[in-house]
Protein backbone atom coordinates (compact mmCIF):
# COMPACT_ATOMS: atom_id res chain seq x y z
CA UNK A 1 0.00 0.00 0.00
CA UNK A 2 1.14 3.65 -0.57
CA UNK A 3 1.64 5.81 1.97
CA UNK A 4 1.90 9.56 0.80
CA UNK A 5 3.43 11.65 3.72
CA UNK A 6 4.76 15.03 3.69
CA UNK A 7 5.60 15.15 0.84
CA UNK A 8 7.15 11.53 0.76
CA UNK A 9 6.00 8.83 -1.32
CA UNK A 10 6.97 5.55 0.57
CA UNK A 11 5.58 2.07 -0.13
CA UNK A 12 4.71 0.87 3.13
CA UNK A 13 6.11 -2.72 2.28
CA UNK A 14 9.39 -2.44 0.97
CA UNK A 15 10.17 0.93 1.64
CA UNK A 16 11.08 2.15 -1.30
CA UNK A 17 10.28 6.29 -1.80
CA UNK A 18 10.49 8.62 -5.00
CA UNK A 19 11.75 11.50 -3.19
CA UNK A 20 9.71 15.07 -3.62
CA UNK A 21 10.67 18.30 -4.13
CA UNK A 22 10.04 18.96 0.04
CA UNK A 23 11.29 16.09 0.62
CA UNK A 24 14.46 16.83 -1.01
CA UNK A 25 14.75 20.23 0.90
CA UNK A 26 14.51 17.75 4.11
CA UNK A 27 17.01 15.87 3.31
CA UNK A 28 19.60 19.12 2.48
CA UNK A 29 18.48 19.93 6.33
CA UNK A 30 19.25 16.57 7.45
CA UNK A 31 22.41 16.88 5.54
CA UNK A 32 23.83 19.85 6.86
CA UNK A 33 23.20 18.56 10.41
CA UNK A 34 24.54 15.92 9.92
CA UNK A 35 28.25 17.12 8.25
CA UNK A 36 27.99 19.61 11.80
CA UNK A 37 27.96 16.00 13.56
CA UNK A 38 24.64 15.42 14.64
CA UNK A 39 24.30 12.17 15.15
CA UNK A 40 20.08 11.96 14.92
CA UNK A 41 20.64 13.48 11.83
CA UNK A 42 23.30 11.10 10.41
CA UNK A 43 21.53 8.13 11.44
CA UNK A 44 18.57 9.22 9.77
CA UNK A 45 20.30 10.62 6.89
CA UNK A 46 22.03 7.12 6.59
CA UNK A 47 18.88 5.10 7.69
CA UNK A 48 16.94 6.86 4.50
CA UNK A 49 20.20 6.54 2.05
CA UNK A 50 21.41 2.35 2.57
CA UNK A 51 18.43 0.60 1.34
CA UNK A 52 19.15 2.62 -1.97
CA UNK A 53 22.84 2.26 -1.84
CA UNK A 54 21.59 -1.57 -0.81
CA UNK A 55 19.84 -2.32 -4.14
CA UNK A 56 22.15 -0.03 -6.22
CA UNK A 57 25.32 -3.02 -5.01
CA UNK A 58 22.73 -5.88 -5.41
CA UNK A 59 21.59 -4.96 -8.96
CA UNK A 60 25.49 -4.55 -10.24
CA UNK A 61 27.32 -7.10 -7.59
CA UNK A 62 24.65 -9.92 -8.34
CA UNK A 63 24.60 -12.96 -5.95
CA UNK A 64 27.51 -14.76 -5.20
CA UNK A 65 26.44 -18.69 -4.01
CA UNK A 66 23.18 -17.60 -3.91
CA UNK A 67 23.90 -14.94 -1.96
CA UNK A 68 24.45 -11.00 -1.57
CA UNK A 69 27.10 -11.36 0.83
CA UNK A 70 30.02 -9.44 -1.62
CA UNK A 71 27.20 -6.85 -2.57
CA UNK A 72 26.12 -5.95 1.04
CA UNK A 73 29.30 -5.86 2.21
CA UNK A 74 30.47 -3.27 -0.19
CA UNK A 75 26.82 -1.30 0.48
CA UNK A 76 27.93 -1.12 4.05
CA UNK A 77 31.79 -0.50 2.91
CA UNK A 78 29.80 2.44 1.31
CA UNK A 79 28.36 3.42 3.72
CA UNK A 80 31.50 3.95 6.57
CA UNK A 81 33.03 5.77 3.64
CA UNK A 82 30.38 8.02 3.52
CA UNK A 83 30.56 7.81 7.15
CA UNK A 84 34.59 9.04 7.38
CA UNK A 85 33.97 11.98 4.36
CA UNK A 86 31.41 13.49 5.98
CA UNK A 87 32.58 16.21 7.79
CA UNK A 88 35.00 16.92 5.10
CA UNK A 89 31.70 17.41 2.65
CA UNK A 90 30.49 20.85 1.38
CA UNK A 91 27.35 21.46 0.05
CA UNK A 92 27.96 22.40 -3.59
CA UNK A 93 24.06 22.96 -4.68
CA UNK A 94 23.68 18.83 -5.37
CA UNK A 95 22.22 16.87 -3.31
CA UNK A 96 23.42 14.62 -1.14
CA UNK A 97 22.62 11.37 -3.09
CA UNK A 98 24.77 12.35 -6.15
CA UNK A 99 28.25 12.46 -3.34
CA UNK A 100 27.27 9.02 -2.20
CA UNK A 101 26.20 7.16 -5.43
CA UNK A 102 29.59 8.73 -6.48
CA UNK A 103 31.17 6.49 -4.07
CA UNK A 104 28.73 3.93 -4.27
CA UNK A 105 29.86 3.59 -8.34
CA UNK A 106 33.66 3.13 -7.47
CA UNK A 107 33.11 0.91 -4.85
CA UNK A 108 31.26 -1.27 -7.39
CA UNK A 109 34.06 -0.85 -10.00
CA UNK A 110 36.49 -1.74 -7.43
CA UNK A 111 34.73 -4.78 -6.55
CA UNK A 112 34.39 -6.20 -9.90
CA UNK A 113 38.08 -5.47 -10.78
CA UNK A 114 38.72 -7.53 -7.67
CA UNK A 115 38.26 -11.27 -8.58
CA UNK A 116 38.67 -12.93 -4.79
CA UNK A 117 34.97 -13.97 -4.65
CA UNK A 118 36.31 -17.26 -2.72
CA UNK A 119 35.07 -17.03 0.72
CA UNK A 120 31.47 -17.06 1.20
CA UNK A 121 30.17 -16.77 5.04
CA UNK A 122 27.01 -18.94 4.90
CA UNK A 123 24.26 -18.07 7.30
CA UNK A 124 22.84 -19.93 10.01
CA UNK A 125 20.18 -22.11 9.05
CA UNK A 126 16.65 -20.51 9.74
CA UNK A 127 15.05 -22.43 12.84
CA UNK A 128 11.81 -21.84 11.38
CA UNK A 129 9.57 -22.24 8.52
CA UNK A 130 10.72 -20.29 5.22
CA UNK A 131 8.07 -18.57 4.42
CA UNK A 132 9.67 -17.36 1.25
CA UNK A 133 8.79 -18.58 -2.63
CA UNK A 134 9.84 -22.14 -3.22
CA UNK A 135 12.88 -23.27 -4.88
CA UNK A 136 11.36 -23.28 -8.53
CA UNK A 137 9.80 -20.12 -8.17
CA UNK A 138 13.33 -18.75 -6.91
CA UNK A 139 15.35 -20.44 -9.67
CA UNK A 140 12.94 -18.92 -11.96
CA UNK A 141 13.60 -15.53 -10.84
CA UNK A 142 17.05 -16.04 -10.40
CA UNK A 143 17.93 -16.47 -13.80
CA UNK A 144 15.60 -13.91 -15.18
CA UNK A 145 17.52 -11.38 -13.00
CA UNK A 146 20.66 -12.62 -13.88
CA UNK A 147 19.72 -12.54 -17.28
CA UNK A 148 18.06 -8.72 -16.71
CA UNK A 149 21.84 -8.42 -15.08
CA UNK A 150 23.43 -9.78 -18.35
CA UNK A 151 21.94 -7.65 -20.38
CA UNK A 152 22.41 -4.09 -18.83
CA UNK A 153 25.73 -5.21 -18.72
CA UNK A 154 25.98 -4.82 -22.81
CA UNK A 155 24.06 -0.79 -22.59
CA UNK A 156 26.39 2.24 -22.38
CA UNK A 157 27.48 2.49 -19.10
CA UNK A 158 25.20 5.84 -18.30
CA UNK A 159 22.25 4.06 -19.28
CA UNK A 160 23.45 0.98 -17.38
CA UNK A 161 23.53 3.21 -14.38
CA UNK A 162 20.56 5.10 -15.23
CA UNK A 163 18.05 2.11 -15.63
CA UNK A 164 19.60 0.91 -12.25
CA UNK A 165 19.39 4.26 -9.98
CA UNK A 166 15.93 4.96 -11.56
CA UNK A 167 14.30 1.64 -11.11
CA UNK A 168 16.13 -0.50 -8.93
CA UNK A 169 17.27 2.13 -6.36
CA UNK A 170 14.07 4.03 -6.46
CA UNK A 171 15.87 7.19 -7.14
CA UNK A 172 13.23 9.93 -9.36
CA UNK A 173 14.07 11.53 -12.12
CA UNK A 174 15.36 14.43 -10.61
CA UNK A 175 17.53 12.81 -7.88
CA UNK A 176 19.12 10.49 -11.29
CA UNK A 177 20.01 13.54 -12.79
CA UNK A 178 21.78 15.11 -9.75
CA UNK A 179 23.84 12.09 -9.82
CA UNK A 180 24.34 11.16 -13.87
CA UNK A 181 25.06 15.24 -14.00
CA UNK A 182 21.83 15.14 -16.20
CA UNK A 183 18.85 17.72 -16.40
CA UNK A 184 15.41 15.59 -15.39
CA UNK A 185 14.19 16.25 -19.17
CA UNK A 186 17.73 14.59 -20.36
CA UNK A 187 17.18 11.89 -17.86
CA UNK A 188 13.00 11.07 -18.95
CA UNK A 189 14.55 10.96 -22.75
CA UNK A 190 17.75 8.48 -22.32
CA UNK A 191 16.10 6.26 -19.77
CA UNK A 192 13.48 5.83 -23.03
CA UNK A 193 16.40 5.46 -24.82
CA UNK A 194 18.16 2.60 -22.40
CA UNK A 195 14.63 0.76 -22.64
CA UNK A 196 13.68 0.38 -25.49
CA UNK A 197 17.90 -0.45 -26.28
CA UNK A 198 17.20 -3.13 -23.36
CA UNK A 199 13.91 -4.38 -25.70
CA UNK A 200 15.84 -4.65 -28.48
CA UNK A 201 18.59 -6.78 -26.72
CA UNK A 202 16.32 -8.80 -25.45
CA UNK A 203 14.26 -9.45 -28.14
CA UNK A 204 17.56 -9.91 -29.98
CA UNK A 205 18.13 -13.05 -27.57
CA UNK A 206 15.14 -14.72 -27.83
CA UNK A 207 15.39 -14.94 -31.50
CA UNK A 208 19.02 -16.51 -31.35
CA UNK B 1 19.50 37.72 -53.12
CA UNK B 2 17.06 35.33 -52.68
CA UNK B 3 17.05 32.09 -50.48
CA UNK B 4 15.53 29.19 -50.98
CA UNK B 5 14.43 27.28 -47.57
CA UNK B 6 13.80 23.92 -48.17
CA UNK B 7 10.53 23.10 -46.57
CA UNK B 8 10.25 20.15 -44.20
CA UNK B 9 7.47 17.71 -45.90
CA UNK B 10 6.39 15.50 -42.95
CA UNK B 11 3.93 12.79 -43.21
CA UNK B 12 0.98 13.21 -41.38
CA UNK B 13 1.12 9.87 -40.09
CA UNK B 14 4.64 9.70 -39.50
CA UNK B 15 6.89 9.52 -36.00
CA UNK B 16 7.21 13.27 -34.76
CA UNK B 17 7.97 15.10 -32.03
CA UNK B 18 4.68 14.81 -29.90
CA UNK B 19 4.55 11.04 -30.33
CA UNK B 20 8.36 10.99 -29.24
CA UNK B 21 7.05 12.83 -26.18
CA UNK B 22 4.51 10.47 -25.28
CA UNK B 23 6.29 7.68 -25.46
CA UNK B 24 8.76 9.70 -23.29
CA UNK B 25 5.81 10.24 -20.98
CA UNK B 26 4.87 6.72 -20.54
CA UNK B 27 8.16 5.35 -20.22
CA UNK B 28 8.65 7.67 -17.25
CA UNK B 29 5.15 6.50 -15.72
CA UNK B 30 5.86 3.16 -16.09
CA UNK B 31 9.59 3.29 -14.64
CA UNK B 32 8.27 4.78 -11.67
CA UNK B 33 5.56 2.07 -11.26
CA UNK B 34 8.47 0.20 -10.98
CA UNK B 35 10.32 2.54 -8.78
CA UNK B 36 7.73 2.57 -6.53
CA UNK B 37 7.09 -1.57 -6.40
CA UNK B 38 3.73 -1.62 -8.20
CA UNK B 39 2.67 -3.98 -10.52
CA UNK B 40 3.14 -3.29 -14.15
CA UNK B 41 1.57 -5.60 -16.88
CA UNK B 42 2.42 -5.81 -20.65
CA UNK B 43 4.30 -7.95 -22.48
CA UNK B 44 7.80 -5.41 -23.22
CA UNK B 45 10.61 -7.92 -22.50
CA UNK B 46 12.26 -5.01 -20.85
CA UNK B 47 10.24 -4.24 -18.26
CA UNK B 48 9.55 -8.50 -17.35
CA UNK B 49 13.83 -8.37 -17.08
CA UNK B 50 14.08 -5.05 -14.48
CA UNK B 51 11.15 -6.36 -12.78
CA UNK B 52 12.63 -9.54 -11.99
CA UNK B 53 15.78 -7.91 -11.26
CA UNK B 54 13.66 -5.87 -8.85
CA UNK B 55 12.20 -8.87 -6.99
CA UNK B 56 15.60 -10.25 -6.91
CA UNK B 57 17.42 -7.74 -5.27
CA UNK B 58 14.68 -7.26 -2.81
CA UNK B 59 13.56 -10.78 -2.07
CA UNK B 60 16.70 -11.03 0.63
CA UNK B 61 16.50 -8.31 3.77
CA UNK B 62 18.25 -5.15 3.03
CA UNK B 63 18.25 -4.57 6.87
CA UNK B 64 21.12 -7.15 6.64
CA UNK B 65 23.78 -4.42 6.67
CA UNK B 66 25.06 -2.48 9.40
CA UNK B 67 26.77 0.68 9.59
CA UNK B 68 28.59 0.00 12.46
CA UNK B 69 32.21 0.04 11.28
CA UNK B 70 33.35 -3.77 12.41
CA UNK B 71 36.70 -3.64 14.67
Amino acid sequence: MRNVTEGCVADAATGVRLATRSDESDLRELTSLAVQGDRTAIESLLGHLRPMVVRYCRARLGRVSGQYHIADDVAQEVCIAVLSALPRYRDMGRPFASFVFGIASHKVADALRSSVRSAVPTQDLPDGPDEGPGPEETVVRYIEAQHARDLLARLPDTQRELLILRVVSGLSAEETGNVLGMSPGAVRVAQHRALARLRQLAELESIA
Amino acid sequence: MTTKRRRRVRHPRSYGDADLEGDVTRTDAVLDALARREPVGGTDAAVRLLGALIADVDSQRLSSVSITPST
